[in-house]
């Protein structure tokens, strides 16, 4: 496991918006990732896309938080979607049966055509 | 055992008639290339050409017998795995110096000595499997690899020690031949991949023919041949020499090195899950190598073993069903009594058994690469998986000069092998020295270092070569614990224990003991409230560990997670 630091980018895809995060998502950070994904939502974005591609690790305190921002979508009746979970965090997401409380794409590109 | 998705035919299923023909005459024709260690020996003890016939004969019926002994599952002889036999240059130093000193009777007196000597470490290779860890069985299957590679290319160009140069004929056959079986390997489906080899090797016979490099003149006794023929016995005798029992015995061991190697990959291409080779169906396979090559002594051959091929290209067609063992079992002892074919297979012209050794060593050298690099490889690893490959090279660099060593150590030092085996498994047994098995880390109060805590067991985890996955899962299990414990008063402590089937971690803390819950949360109950992202920590930890306990004593707690290795 790296001792990457979490870093948060976000681009956009014409109505897309896209979050893309890199590194470890634990305890220390995970109200950072939050914070951002609920900012956004509460500011009007429809169509929020986490690309996951570059998490190298996380534990239950990032998962909490994308589930916070799962229900904020819902109750904001936006769509929000991930995708790029492979490898090591993808295991993570199959370990807790995780897979089926989100909104999974397995690429960008895929999701985009979901998103229209 | 999961079977791998891409497998044709598993080791249990029972292909149709005609692919288990073809499969089995692909391996037969891969397997008959090594014959021509007994034909060096024969040549070596200037034998007739009626003799000749004889030796080749009941040289391919001891292929035979042995390919069925390697494929049964049976509790003491059989690997139970799809395994054909080859004739080997381990056994082919200690047998042509038999040959010098006592002629055929003493190569085929000691062939029975070293079938012994196999037959009796069979039985006790579950007490030494210390020794020989998965990654050191991933160096004997990558040496073999690279060896089989390189007389790929000698026999493809032509190259011999008297003539160091290219036959651009030779180049022509197996660039055919060889061209024929990466194409049909790789983008064709069905029968063309799983006949690559045999279909590449045909194509290759076709173009020595055209190129005149296919000579059957020089293996065809003058008499002429018949179509039927009862190889004789007469040739056959046995006699010992208390001095050559040493150089065989090394022979033996070596031989033994490889049928584990051989074995385990046999096992890994039949399950996705593989993580250690399985010691019953290792000893089985030895037991059944020690029994073929005493059946060999005693019909007139010389000593055999797994064959790395075979396996290479069960894995090249995906077809590893065990009932194509038993086929080629039936399917050489046929051979064995019909000459005309004995003499085609016993006359393959150099390039096209070239093509088929260079074509196979890719899948067995990348097999060997594979189970080494599944285990994390510290130091010390690194020095005895280098070490050992470099020596194995060295073996077929500086042969002449190795050879010069005294004759009970040149089993060890002429053949790359068994060089780089042996140095693998003294090196092994040198590094354990100062390798604790229980080791711990205390983590001070004031703001867990979870960071230290990762770096432990990653350098830990290459010590001991253990599995990456497990360290990983692992990992993930000692930081959701400290992420879930915050900072608890007095510090932490985890420790580590490990031997080659077991991982476990005790993590002790002052406070009450974790919840570790049984039932995954709902998405609901995690958004609701910290609780709700506690429960779902301990859910994880019970997901990523094979064994959870968590318990208390006054203010002293602990946490031990398991994880199988």
């Amino acid at each position: 496991m790296s001792n990457a630091a979490l870093n948060i980018g976000q681009v956009r895809a014409g109505s897309v918006c896209i979050v893309t995060l890199a590194g470890r998502i634990d305890s220390t950070n995970a109200n950072d990732v939050m914070a951002e994904l609920t900012r956004l939502i509460g500011s009007g974005e429809k169509s929020i896309l986490v690309d996951l591609g570059a998490v190298l690790y996380l534990t239950s305190a990032a998962f909490r938080a994308l589930l916070v921002a799962t229900d904020e979508a819902e109750r904001q009746a936006a769509r929000f979607a991930l995708c790029n979970i492979a490898g090591h965090v993808r295991e993570l997401f199959e370990m807790g049966g995780l897979l089926d409380a989100f909104a999974v794409h397995g690429s960008r590109e895929e999701a985009l055509k979901q998103f229209g | 055992m999961t079977r791998p998705p891409d497998l044709v035919y598993a080791v249990d299923e029972r292909p149709p008639w005609g692919i288990l023909i073809a499969s089995a005459a692909q391996h037969i024709a891969l397997m008959a290339v090594t014959l021509v260690f007994p034909i060096i020996i024969a040549r070596e003890a200037n034998l007739s050409g009626v003799q000749f016939l004889d030796l080749v004969s009941l040289s391919m019926l001891g292929l035979g017998v042995a390919t069925v002994c390697f494929s049964l599952r049976s509790r003491y002889v059989g690997s139970g795995y799809l395994c054909g036999a080859a004739y080997t240059a381990i056994f082919l130093g200690p047998s042509l110096f038999a040959v010098r000193q006592g002629g055929l009777a003493l190569v085929f007196g000691m062939t029975i000595v070293a079938g012994l000597v196999q037959l009796a470490v069979a039985p006790l290779l579950r007490r030494l499997r210390a020794l020989l860890p998965s990654e050191i069985a991933g160096l004997v299957i990558a040496v073999v690899g690279l060896a089989l590679a390189g007389l790929g290319v000698r026999y493809s160009l032509g190259i011999d020690a008297q003539h160091q140069r290219i036959n651009p004929d030779y180049v022509i056959v197996a660039g055919i031949s060889l061209a024929i079986m990466i194409v049909l390997n790789i983008w064709s489906k069905g029968y063309g991949r799983m006949f690559c080899v045999l279909i590449g090797m045909v194509a290759g016979y076709a173009a020595s023919a055209v190129l005149g490099a296919l000579d059957l003149t020089n293996v065809v006794p003058q008499q002429g041949l018949s179509l039927v023929r009862l190889p004789r016995l007469e040739h056959l005798n046995w006699s010992f020499d208390a001095v050559l029992v040493a150089p065989f015995a090394v022979a033996a061991l070596a031989a033994t090195l490889r049928a584990m190697g051989d074995v385990s990959n046999a096992q890994r291409l039949n399950d996705s899950d593989w993580v250690r080779p399985k010691f019953g169906s290792l000893a089985g396979g030895v037991a059944a190598n020690g029994l073929a090559v005493v059946f060999c002594g005693l019909v007139g051959s010389c000593g055999l073993n797994t064959y790395s091929s075979s396996i290479g290209l069960s894995g090249a067609t995906g077809v590893t069903s065990r009932s194509i063992g038993y086929a080629i079992g039936v399917g050489f002892v046929a051979l064995a009594f019909v000459p005309a074919a004995a003499m085609v297979l016993a006359a393959m012209p150099l390039p096209v058994m070239g093509a088929a050794l260079f074509f196979t060593a890719a899948f067995v050298f990348t097999s060997g690469l594979q189970m080494i690099t599944a285990r994390m490889l510290d130091a010390r690893k690194n020095i005895v998986i280098g070490f050992s490959f470099a020596m194995a090279v060295v073996a077929d660099v500086y042969h002449g000069a190795l050879m010069g060593v005294p004759l009970v150590l040149q089993p060890i030092f002429g053949n790359s092998l068994v060089l780089g085996t042996f140095c693998a498994v003294v090196l092994n047994l040198i590094m354990r020295i100062g390798v604790r098995e229980r080791v711990s880390i205390r983590l001070e109060p004031g703001g867990i270092n979870r960071e230290a805590a990762e770096l432990f067991l990653a350098e830990h985890g290459a010590r001991w070569a253990a599995r990456r996955d497990v360290i990983r899962r692992a990992t993930f299990g000692v930081v959701q614990v400290l992420e879930m414990l915050g900072d608890p008063p007095g510090g932490v402590e985890v420790e580590a224990s490990f031997d080659e089937f077991n991982l476990d971690l005790r993590i002790r803390y002052r406070g009450t003991p974790l919840i570790i819950p049984e039932r995954k949360p709902t998405p609901r109950e995690v958004i609701a409230s910290d609780d709700g992202e506690t429960l779902l920590a301990g859910y994880l930890l019970r997901q990523s560990a094979d064994r959870v306990h968590a318990r208390a004593s006054g203010d002293a707690a602990e946490l031990t997670l398991h994880y199988d290795h």
